[in-house]
Parts: structure tokens; C-alpha cells; sequence
């Protein structure tokens, strides 16, 4: 057994406590100075966005609360920053969207702003966000059925300088105003992230005035350090073991009627510190915008590992030394050849590979990994757009963020109930029913709980929920880019499976029309759409769930009466009306002896 | 003899500050006690009475103004002992407080339950009914349904009830007629109605504020009932305010229908005290030779308990309010979007523990030994290495101990806990206890520079005001390196909250929505909607029993550009808004939004959400003499060995604070031991005991 090489320790664990904390509190301050004055709801409400800063060389050192699938990938991103301008200076500002140079997908610009300090380049502010529009050729940021880039036809900022001297690059921006819908909504956005990314610079130049560069430089050093040791350890924790996963995203008529079927090995080896994650065993790049780029699928393979970790381990380029994908190029999660489109990398594949590596590690036993969370993106997280007649018929689009997937069971609690999905696991905020009627010409008619949809477990997934809404006058257009209508998030150990989704369509005294999980379609005031997302999967045995919890579940009307008797064993008695109900302890213990022939699946 | 007195009912202690006829503010500390709240306060007027040679009868019978400051709103909140509480929702949206607005803490965390909604789904009914962005009908109101609901929650024994119907704040018409019926037929139940509680769009935060207001009206009514008929029997006649998280004080009769205002009323307070005592610090000029703190310097009020660090501002003279306030952690505890008090709070204090990670950085905290069994030194079982522990390792500690004697250390026990970190760290117990105290700084560090972050200012152009027991420890060390030159640590620091009630006004706020926007502005609306905040607050005013110096009404927007959701605070200058006037607006909140968030956009036209008011009822203040007596030229009482920064282990002269005369000065490094808190001067920083009774501190840092 070879020793793995131990890193150095820290050589101040005061000062390492001191200058963490503070870089922590600089990203924090970007983060809130962009939330606070972005113009598109999906940043502004949604925190559709993330900020992160990186050293000179291309390391992350700090994302704070970051949604994973942004910023564990900023490094890609700055390495193409300073590999493309040589003449990079202070003073410089870049728009980046590029996924083939580093970008997660082209929906996402990121700012970068190279830090200077003493007339070095010592850092770089990243600061990216998710826009709600980008030019594509349908208006959407998310165009699955894109071919190639030329169908999908963002506009693309391969790492662009768009300031110079703290001066805006206006070309660029004018290029972008022809290009993007509601082109006031990008340019204040882009404005935002900008600020974010000029507080950073601000304050990490004081940091180092305050400290010393030679300091800054070693604390970096040892703070990497740290953190892979602290991945080291917790990977230690681990049994020894080579996992495996497979599943599949749902199929996609035209484009895709086998779907993608994805695969996972991971092997984990506690003796060398070190886990592996090899995707090459995946289909090649598919003519359609799905395919992962290069930083998602490192991330969201990643973001699976994290998942079943201690969480406070910290993420950076530290950790992540511990951390291997493998990769190959022309692979649907791999390394996308130009001009495959990467237009939906962030969500749908990727949303199914965090899901199959917290699944995989829970191959090791009860205690590890997690069951699956939901997929779905459909009527809550339909892009719509249109004009609003309110105001002499004006443009909008936004993407509605509204009644999300439920999250996953796991070894210590349920299901996280406004999860989202597995990229952005509960991070993102919801909108507000009256803010979205506010600024655009839609009604929602509900958005409820949907009763025993959960995915039972001994920790069950968090139940599915409904949505459903219509446009108030003219005709409002659709577009769906889901999942989860086919494939079901999948319950460990026992759990039950979560439910699948559904979408329907129903016009006034008309029957029901079933929406696919991908649909471009219009709707007008006579109809109504109406969505059921996913709920999580279970984990463990429902039979050994605590009977309190199912008892607080039945009471609180997120599980029947039924279900707990035939999917929990658990017996109650009383009424929840006079809160009367009660477990039934006799007829419980009675109900979980003949567990040795389980209920069918509920 | 005419006195005013405050009291301040906290978790743990009741701080009683009187303050006599010539403005002298005398403090005074016992333990609360929750099964009759009047043996606490009565306790501890008794320990400041004493002082002044007098029973507390005596001293309430003299008594003119009495401010009463509680937890209990807080407490009953956290612990869910409220009232059976109905939520009335738009029928489609009964989940609203079940599902919040999203958000997490800690994004690979999956070990967090998911919070349970403040009012439970099975006490959440739906009304048959629906409104308009624009105030239009969509579903006209389902009265017989209705009232079937409202005699079903009348049945099943509901205590009170909240209503929240979507758009209620542009078209109020439901809820007013929900709250009609309600009367007929649920007599003697208290309804809270959205619209008038919190009039601001975002149904989850007004939901959520009006479930917490209703259910805290039957039990906060109580509660003041009694406190006022306990305070009649201990002989007081005056009247009596209540304290809120506004930072001023009301009436008991608006608080019965409000009392969520009462939710973190005590910090609130911290910041009104440190305002006093740096205009005192003006008026009386320092000391010879010392700059004045410039009038309207922006403030930083730091308050360390023993739990808790609790950091709030005053920017340009003027409290900073926040319409965000979170009852527990943000995300999963409850969220209060009144306009309240800004005061930031982390699990920070004397019993946070430290302690060593696996890869070997020096922790402190989120873990506190609390007060039971507290730090190693308290002798009460606890064996963790705490903040306190540090302080008496590092020397900074007076041997006889706390309270001025009346609390023992356990030394030994505090050198043990240091020592086993100190041996992981490799270093002596002095530098592992320093090390403790500079981790510890960290966190209320990154607490003051997230608030002074989200007002856009530069904590090194600010004073720093330190309160709580433990208040002097760190303080210069954690101002030094926010780079501000000067620390204020008043005498009184321990009940800076006390303290604050003396000097509070009675605060009233009213808002009502009127949407418009700058390129079409609607001037009927706006000036309907301020006359009608006008004319509301000046019946306030005139409903008031206790009548003040002086009043006003200042006016201000939430304003936004467009496209935006979060809003920021406009002033408007007048009722009736002139075409010049909006475009002083205008200007006014390109200028806001540029400070606090680094950008303007002058191309954007700007939306205006909610016109409202705040009526300030100036009340009298106590304005002590200067103090006078003691030793002007400082005599150390003794000297001992203590830790500091950069110079290691020094001989360090302590002094008794009590013996001191106004214009002392004291050179670090120092160490002055007053009844109720330790103030700790470093090499290279100074003190100087001003007329104000406060010390002020000069960290040395050049500005």
C-alpha cells in the first residue's frame, strides 16, 4: 500500500482561519451587489447565478454559496482568459459564454475581471449569470433541438474584452443590443455583473495592502492544501470500491427517440486518497443541444461526489486534486466538438449524471449516497414569451422558476421539498405569484402539493407539485425543455421510486391534451396549462420509518391514511379534523411482522 | 424627584436602567423570571434603587415614564407557544407559507429537514376568490363558502385568525369583507388582514408577517395586560410604552393589534443608545485636545453577549432599516418584512467554543458552552476551551472575576481547555489563547462587514460603538482590522439595549402601494396614497395619551429601476409631488443605488412600489451632568502578565474603572476592570475616559 503523499500543513492555521473567511465575505459581497441589482427575474428572484474568484493560475480558491454547476468550473474559464490576452491589464473586463472554451452553456455569461495588484496579475472575479435571453434563433436560452451552433445561433463571446480602463467596450455591447431580446434587460444585467466583479477587485486589492502580497501568496497556497487534505480525509472515511450507475435521459421526439442512456463508474480507492469517475463509457456528441460541455460534466460529476461528503469539505482546486473525470472527446458527457450544440448542458444530462453518481454511492450501504431527485422542468420552468397587452404590447421573456421537483431521500432526512433540480439542489429562489402577474400578462390558478406522490423510504423523497396557469390576453408562447416524463428519479436501499411528470394542456370545456417533455407550443386565454413535476426518490425502507413522521405526514395531508397503512405499515387511529390522529402502536408492530411480504410498490 | 425607567426582559436577564431628575443613568441586573415577569423587573429596579438610597416602590411611586422592553414576542415565536392560529388564502395558493420563496443553506448539505410552514397545511383554508394585478375582479368572493370556513375554524377552536389574499395591497376589498364577517361570526377572535399590516407585494413575506403578527395577539395582549396591572401593584402610575423593532416605543393599545413590531425590539435598541451617547460625546466636547466624533458620523453597534453578537448602524445620524429581518437562520427560520431595525445577529460570544479541524485550522464556533454549563473558567462542569476561557488565559481577566467580584473564575480549569489546543497548535497558552480571541473576531468581523457591505459604506469612515459584558475583550483588535481609529465603550455598555429605551421616541410606520413609474408618473395616486399614510399616522398621533416634545411625519418610496425586484428607500419630500420634485426622486435613487450597489443606470426609467410614512413623536432624553470625581492622574491597582498581538507576554497595569476621573488617560498596554464589563487596551492603543462616561479608544489605526 503506497502512502499518498500528504500535503504540507498549515504553516498559520490563525491567519489560513483569518484570510479564508475573508475571501468568503468578498465573493458574498459580489454576490449580494448582483443579486440585488440585476434586471432578469431569473437572477434577481431566481439567483439563476454565480460568482467565484480564481487565482492568476487558474485555480478556483472561493465560491461561497455558488450553485456547484457554475462555479466549479470557473478555472476553464479564466485558463482561456489568460491563454487568449496576452495583453491582459488592468482595468480589463470580459464577457465569456463560450462552451468549448470553458463555459458551462452559452445562456450563462460570465464576467471575468482580472485582478491586479501591484502591477501583477494576482486573481481573477468571475461572476456569472444566467440571462434571459441570449438571440437564439427561438426564444428560449435553452434550444434542445439545435443541431449544431448555427441552429441554436446564440450569440457567442468567446472571453470578448467588453472594458478597457474600467471603459466599456461599447462595439460589443452594440452587438449584443441587435442581437438579444429585450436588449435593455442584457445590458443592465451585464452592467450588474460588472459591478459585482469591480467590488471583488476593490476589495481583494485592499486584502492585499492590508497583508502583503507574499502573504496573500502563501495563505493560497497553504489553503489549497488544506483543502485537499480535508478531502483526503474525507474520502479515508470511504470503504474501498468500484461502483457503477446507468440510466437514461427520456427520449425526445424527434430528435432523440431512444433518449441518452448514461453511464457512470466510479471507483473509489481510500488507500491513494482518490476517487476516479470515468464517462467514457457514453454515447458520442448527439445532434441536438444536449450534449454536456467539457466544464459540466466535470462539475456535475463532481457536484455527485460533494453530494455524499461531509459537507463542509471546502470546494476549490484544493479538494478537487483528489477528484479524477475521465473524459473523452465527441461524448455526449465528455469533451463537445465544435459545433455540436452544448445548449442545454447545465440541466437535463447533467442533471442526470449528479443524480447517478450520488445514486452509484449508495451502492456502499446504508449511511452513503443518495437517492435520486427530481428531473423535470416543465410548466413551473416554462420559458414563455410574448407581448403584454398591459403595456402597448411590449416584449417579454423569462424563464418562470414556480413550483420545482421534489429533492432527493438520503441517510439523515427526507427530501428537500423546493429542491428545484439536482444542479441547483434547493439553492435557487422561487418566483412570487404577484410579482410574475405584475410584469407579465399571466395568471396562475394554483400551485399546490401533490398528496402521496413522495417516493417512500425509510427518508422519503419530498413530494411532487402542480402548477398551472394561462395568459391573460393574446397568445403567450411555450417552451418546455424537461425531463422525467419517462425515466423516474429512482429510489436506494429499499426507497420507492419517485413519480414520474406529466404535462397537459387544457382548453376551456375540452379534454386534456398531454404535453411531451419537449414543446414549443401557444397558448391563448381559453387554456390553461398544467404541470406535475417529479417527486424525489426514497431512501431506505419505508417499513422502518419512524411512525411519528408518517403519522406528521398524514396529518399535514402529504400522505393518506392508505398509503401509510400499505406502503409504511404504519396503523393510525383517530381524526385529523379534532388532531385526534394517532399512531396505532399494536396494529403498526402487527403491520410491519408480515414486512417479510412488502406492499406493492404505492 | 421624577424619574424614567426602562427595563429590558431578556432570556436570561432583566436589565432595569433609572435614570434620575439631573439625567444620571444608574443600571441595574437580575434574573428573569418568566412565570411572573414582574419579580425580574421589580428585582432589578430594586439593584439601581439601592444605589440611590431608595426602596423600588419608593422609586416607581416617583417615577414619570416607564419603557418596557420584552422578549417574550421573540421567545414565544421560537418555542411556538403562540396562539391556534387559521390562515385564510386564495384558494389555488394555500401553500404559501409552505413553500416560501426557496433557498438553502450549503448546497451539497442534504442533512437539513426541510421547515415546517409557521401556520400548519390542515390550518390553511382556502377562499373562493381572485384579484388582479391591476385590482380587477377575476372571481368574485364565494361569501357562502366562506362563512361555511369561518364557523368550521370557530369550531375547532381557533385562536386566532390571519388572512392573505393575493393582490390585497392593490384591492383590498376581500379581505375587508373576510374581516367583516369575521367579526359577526367569530366574536372575540382577532383577525390580522394583510393589507393592513404589511401593505407590500411578495405574498410569502406579508403571509408570513401577518400568520406571526395573529398568532401573537392573544398572548401578547395577556402579556401586556399583565405587566401593566403588575407594575400598577408595584405603585407606578405613569404611563407606560412598550419598546419595538422600529427602534422607538408605542403605546400599549396599537401594540395589541400589532404586536409583531414587538419581535427583536431589544436589539433594535442598541443602536438608538450608541447614537445618544456619541452626540453626548459632542455636546460635551470630548476632553481637551481631542477631535470631536464628527456630527453624523456613521456608526457601527456592536453588542456581544454571551451567545450572541448582534451588529446594527446608524448612517448619517439616521437608523438603518432593513425590510428583511429572519427569526433563526436565514432560509429555514421565519422571516419578518417589516420595516424594522437593522441589526445582523451570529453565534458569536463569550461561550463559543474553539476548536481543531481535520486538516488543522483553529475553529471557533457555531458551538457555544452558553451559560449552562458555560466556558471551563464559570467552574459550572464545562471542560470546552471557550472565548472567556481565552480572555483569562491571555491575561485580560480581573483575578477576583466578574461583577465586580460577585463571579468567581476557575482559572485552573480555563489554563487546562487552552492547553490542549495550544499543545495541537504547537504554541504556548498565552499565544493559543490570543489565537482564540482573533479566530472569535472573524466572525463578528465578517457579521459588521456584511451590513456596512449592504449599505454601501466603508467600515474605516465609521466609529465603532461596543456593547455587552463582553464587549471590551476584542474590540480594538477587531476595529483595527476594519481599519476604524476609534472605539466608544460607554460605562453602561452591559445593558446597551436598557439603555437605548431611555433615549427612544415614539416610532409609527404606515404604507400603502401605489404602483407607478417615472416615465408616467401618476401624480393622483401617489398624492391619494401619501394623504391617506398622512392622515393615518396623524390619527396615531392624536389617539396618543402621552404627548411629546415634538412630532413629524417623513415621508419615503421603495423605488426600483425597472425590470428589478428588490427596492430601495427613496425620501419624498411633500404629499403633493411636483413634476420637479419627481425628478429630484429621480436623481436621488440613481445616487442610492450607485452607493450601494457600485452601478447607476440613468437610462432606466425607475418603478415606485410602496409610499410611506413614519411618524417620530420626540419624547424628552435624560442629559446627565458631566461626570466628575475620581482619580485624574490613573493609578494602576495592580500589575499583571497578559498576551497581546506582536509583543507577546507584558507586564500590563489594571486598573479599577470605578476610580477613574473624566480626562483619565491610559496607555496600552492596559486593562480596566469596571462592575460589568473588561475593557482591554493593546499596545500602541490609548484610552481616555471622556465626560460622557464612556471610554473612548484609540486603536492607533491612522485614518
Amino acid at each position: 500500500m503506497n502512502e499518498p503523499k500528504s500535503p504540507e500543513g498549515l504553516r498559520d492555521p490563525v491567519l489560513a482561519a483569518v484570510l479564508a473567511n475573508r475571501l468568503d465575505g468578498i465573493v458574498r459581497e459580489m454576490t449580494n451587489t448582483l443579486l440585488r441589482s440585476a434586471r432578469s427575474a431569473l437572477i434577481n428572484t431566481g439567483r439563476d447565478f454565480s460568482c467565484a474568484i480564481t487565482t492568476a493560475d487558474n485555480q478556483l480558491l472561493a465560491v461561497a454559496e455558488g450553485l456547484p454547476v457554475h462555479t466549479f468550473g470557473s478555472h476553464l474559464q479564466t485558463r482561456a482568459m489568460t491563454e487568449l490576452h496576452a495583453d491582459l491589464a488592468e482595468g480589463d473586463a470580459f464577457l465569456h459564454n463560450d462552451p468549448y472554451l470553458g463555459n458551462t452553456h452559452p445562456a450563462d455569461q460570465t464576467v471575468l475581471v482580472p485582478i491586479f495588484v501591484e502591477d501583477r496579475h494576482l486573481f481573477t472575479a468571475c461572476a456569472k449569470a444566467h440571462q434571459a435571453d441570449i438571440g437564439n434563433s427561438i426564444p428560449t436560452t435553452y434550444h434542445f433541438g439545435a443541431k449544431d451552433v448555427y441552429e441554436e445561433g446564440s450569440v457567442i463571446f468567446p472571453c470578448v474584452r467588453v472594458q478597457r480602463d474600467y471603459q466599456m467596450v461599447e462595439d460589443v455591447v452594440r452587438m449584443g443590443m441587435r442581437r438579444i431580446r429585450v436588449p435593455e434587460n442584457w445590458r443592465g444585467d451585464l452592467l450588474a455583473a460588472i459591478g459585482a466583479a469591480r467590488t471583488a477587485e476593490r476589495r481583494l486589492v485592499e486584502l492585499c495592502e492590508r497583508y502583503g502580497r507574499e502573504t496573500i501568496a502563501t495563505f493560497v497556497e497553504d489553503w489549497l492544501d488544506y483543502s485537499e487534505s480535508r478531502m483526503i480525509q474525507a474520502i479515508r472515511a470511504l470503504p474501498e470500491a468500484t461502483l457503477e450507475a446507468r440510466g437514461a435521459h427520456d427520449k425526445v421526439e424527434p430528435y432523440l427517440p431512444e433518449g441518452i442512456p448514461l453511464h457512470v463508474r466510479v471507483h473509489v480507492d481510500p488507500d491513494e486518497a482518490r476517487i476516479t469517475v470515468d464517462l467514457r463509457e457514453n454515447i458520442d456528441c448527439v445532434a441536438a443541444g444536449f450534449n454536456e460541455s467539457e466544464a459540466c460534466a466535470i462539475n456535475n460529476a463532481t457536484t455527485g461526489i460533494f453530494n455524499c461528503l461531509d459537507p463542509t469539505t471546502p470546494r476549490n482546486s484544493g479538494s478537487f486534486r483528489r477528484i479524477e473525470v475521465l473524459l473523452r472527446e465527441n461524448c455526449v458527457v465528455g469533451i463537445p466538438r465544435f459545433p455540436r450544440s452544448c445548449s442545454i448542458a447545465t440541466t437535463n444530462v447533467g442533471d442526470r449524471l449528479v443524480n447517478l453518481v450520488q445514486r452509484a454511492f449508495s451502492d456502499l450501504g446504508e449511511g452513503y449516497g443518495l437517492a435520486e431527485g427530481g428531473v423535470s422542468l416543465g410548466a413551473g420552468a416554462a420559458v414563455i414569451s410574448g407581448e403584454d397587452f398591459r403595456r402597448g404590447g411590449s416584449p417579454y421573456v423569462n424563464q418562470l422558476l414556480i413550483g420545482g421537483n421534489g429533492g432527493p431521500g438520503g441517510p439523515h432526512c427526507d427530501g428537500w421539498l423546493t429542491y428545484g433540480i439536482p444542479v441547483v439542489a434547493g439553492l435557487m429562489y422561487a418566483d412570487s405569484i404577484e410579482l410574475d402577474e405584475l410584469r407579465f400578462p399571466i395568471r396562475f390558478e394554483g400551485i399546490r402539493l401533490l398528496p402521496d406522490t413522495a417516493g417512500a423510504g425509510r427518508h422519503r423523497g419530498a413530494p411532487a407539485m402542480e402548477t398551472s396557469y394561462r395568459v391573460r390576453e393574446g397568445r403567450m408562447v411555450i417552451v418546455l425543455i424537461s425531463d422525467g416524463q419517462h425515466n423516474a428519479p429512482r429510489g436506494v436501499l429499499g426507497g420507492r421510486d419517485g413519480c414520474l411528470a406529466e404535462t397537459h394542456v387544457i382548453a376551456d370545456g375540452d379534454a386534456e391534451e398531454k404535453i411531451p417533455n419537449f414543446h414549443l407550443g401557444v397558448l391563448d386565454p381559453s387554456s390553461v396549462i398544467r404541470g406535475r413535476t417529479n417527486s424525489g426518490g426514497g431512501y431506505g425502507d419505508p417499513r422502518a420509518r419512524d411512525p411519528k413522521l408518517v403519522l406528521e405526514d398524514v396529518l399535514e395531508g402529504w400522505e393518506s391514511i392508505e398509503r401509510a397503512r400499505d406502503v409504511y405499515a404504519v396503523a393510525l387511529q383517530g381524526r385529523i379534523e379534532d388532531e385526534t390522529l394517532g399512531v396505532d402502536l399494536p396494529a403498526t408492530e402487527a403491520l410491519r411482522r408480515e414486512g417479510a411480504n412488502p406492499a406493492r410498490p404505492g | 424627584m421624577a424619574y424614567q425607567v426602562c427595563v429590558d426582559t431578556g432570556g436570561t436577564f432583566t436589565d432595569a436602567v433609572v435614570a434620575d431628575a439631573s439625567g444620571r443613568l444608574r443600571v441595574g441586573k437580575a434574573a428573569t423570571t418568566p412565570a411572573q415577569i414582574s419579580r425580574g423587573v421589580r428585582a432589578a429596579i430594586a439593584v439601581a434603587a439601592r444605589e440611590m438610597g431608595q426602596s423600588p416602590e419608593q422609586l416607581l411611586a416617583d417615577t414619570e415614564l416607564l419603557v418596557y422592553g420584552t422578549t417574550a414576542a421573540t421567545n414565544a415565536i421560537v418555542t411556538r407557544r403562540v396562539a391556534r392560529t387559521a390562515l385564510l388564502a386564495t384558494a389555488g395558493f394555500e401553500d404559501i407559507l409552505l413553500f416560501r420563496e426557496g433557498g438553502k443553506q450549503g448546497a451539497h448539505d442534504f442533512a437539513a429537514p426541510f421547515p415546517k410552514p409557521y401556520v400548519a397545511r390542515r390550518h390553511t383554508f382556502g377562499v373562493r376568490e381572485r384579484v388582479d394585478a391591476e385590482g380587477g375582479i377575476v372571481r368574485p368572493l364565494d361569501e357562502e363558502d366562506l362563512c361555511a370556513t369561518l364557523r368550521t375554524i370557530g369550531e375547532r377552536g381557533f385562536e386566532a385568525v390571519a388572512v392573505c389574499l393575493l393582490f390585497s395591497v392593490v384591492n383590498p376589498v376581500y379581505e375587508r369583507r373576510i374581516g367583516e364577517l369575521a367579526s359577526e361570526l367569530l366574536p372575540g377572535i382577532p383577525v390580522t388582514l394583510s393589507h393592513q399590516l404589511l401593505p407590500i407585494l411578495r405574498e410569502f413575506r406579508r403571509a408570513s408577517a401577518t400568520a406571526i403578527n395573529a398568532s401573537l395577539r392573544p398572548g401578547m395582549a395577556t402579556h401586556l395586560a399583565d405587566m401593566e396591572r403588575e407594575l400598577r401593584e408595584l405603585g407606578y402610575q405613569g404611563p407606560v410604552l412598550v419598546s419595538t423593532s422600529t427602534g422607538g416605543c408605542m403605546e400599549v393599545p396599537l401594540l395589541l393589534e400589532q404586536p409583531v413590531h414587538l419581535v427583536k425590539s431589544g436589539p433594535a435598541m442598541a443602536p438608538v443608545a450608541a447614537r445618544e451617547y456619541t452626540r453626548r460625546e459632542r455636546a460635551t466636547a470630548v476632553a481637551p485636545g481631542e477631535t470631536p466624533i464628527g456630527e453624523g458620523r456613521d456608526l457601527i453597534v456592536c453588542d456581544t453577549g454571551g451567545t450572541t453578537f448582534d451588529v446594527g448602524m446608524i448612517r448619517g445620524g439616521d437608523l438603518v432599516r432593513t425590510r428583511e429581518t429572519w427569526l433563526g437562520p436565514r432560509f429555514t427560520g421565519e422571516l419578518l418584512s417589516l420595516s424594522s431595525v437593522d441589526v445582523r445577529s451570529v453565534g458569536a460570544g463569550g461561550g463559543s467554543i474553539a476548536w481543531i479541524d481535520e486538516g488543522g485550522l483553529l475553529r471557533v464556533g457555531p458551538q457555544s458552552a452558553g451559560s449552562e454549563p458555560g466556558p471551563a473558567c464559570y467552574g459550572r462542569g464545562g471542560s470546552d476551551a471557550t472565548v472567556t476561557d481565552a480572555a483569562l488565559v491571555a491575561g485580560y481577566l480581573p483575578d477576583e472575576g466578574l461583577l465586580g467580584g460577585s463571579m468567581p473564575l476557575d482559572a485552573p480549569a480555563a489554563r487546562e481547555a487552552i492547553g490542549h489546543l495550544a499543545e495541537s497548535l504547537g504554541r504556548s497558552r498565552p499565544e493559543a489563547a490570543h489565537a482564540v480571541l482573533h479566530v472569535a473576531g472573524e466572525s463578528m468581523i465578517t457579521a459588521i462587514v456584511d451590513i456596512t457591505v449592504s449599505e454601501g459604506l466603508d467600515p474605516r469612515d465609521c466609529v465603532l460603538v461596543a456593547g455587552g459584558g463582553a464587549a471590551g475583550l476584542g474590540i480594538v483588535a477587531i476595529a483595527r482590522e476594519l481599519g476604524c481609529s476609534r472605539v466608544l465603550l460607554p460605562r453602561t455598555a452591559s445593558a446597551l439595549s436598557a439603555c437605548g429605551m431611555q433615549f427612544s421616541d415614539i416610532v409609527f410606520e404606515r404604507g400603502l402601494g401605489a404602483f407607478t413609474t417615472s416615465k408616467d408618473f401618476d401624480h393622483e395616486r401617489v398624492e391619494r396614497a401619501l394623504r391617506e399614510v398622512t392622515s393615518h399616522l396623524e390619527a396615531v398621533e392624536g389617539s396618543l395619551h402621552r404627548k411629546g416634545e415634538a412630532s413629524a411625519i417623513e415621508l419615503f418610496v421603495e423605488a426600483r429601476y425597472e425590470g428589478q425586484v428588490w427596492q430601495l428607500d427613496v425620501p419624498v419630500p411633500r404629499v403633493q409631488l411636483s413634476r420637479g420634485d419627481v425628478a429630484e426622486l429621480v436623481r436621488a435613487f440613481h445616487d442610492i443605488h450607485e452607493r450601494v450597489f457600485s452601478v447607476r443606470d440613468e437610462q432606466s426609467d425607475l418603478e415606485f412600489l410602496t409610499w410611506s410614512g413614519r411618524l417620530t413623536v420626540t419624547l424628552p432624553k435624560p442629559c446627565p451632568p458631566p461626570a466628575t470625581g475620581g482619580d485624574a492622574q490613573p493609578r494602576a491597582r495592580q500589575h499583571r502578565q497578559a498576551f497581546f498581538d506582536g509583543v507577546g507576554v507584558v507586564e500590563t497595569a489594571l486598573f479599577d474603572g470605578q476610580a477613574l476621573a473624566p480626562g483619565a488617560r491610559i496607555e496600552g498596554p492596559a486593562i480596566i476592570a469596571e462592575p460589568t464589563t473588561t475593557v482591554v487596551v493593546p499596545p500602541r492603543a490609548r484610552a481616555l475616559l471622556t465626560p460622557g462616561d464612556a471610554y473612548l479608544l484609540h486603536t492607533g489605526v491612522v485614518r
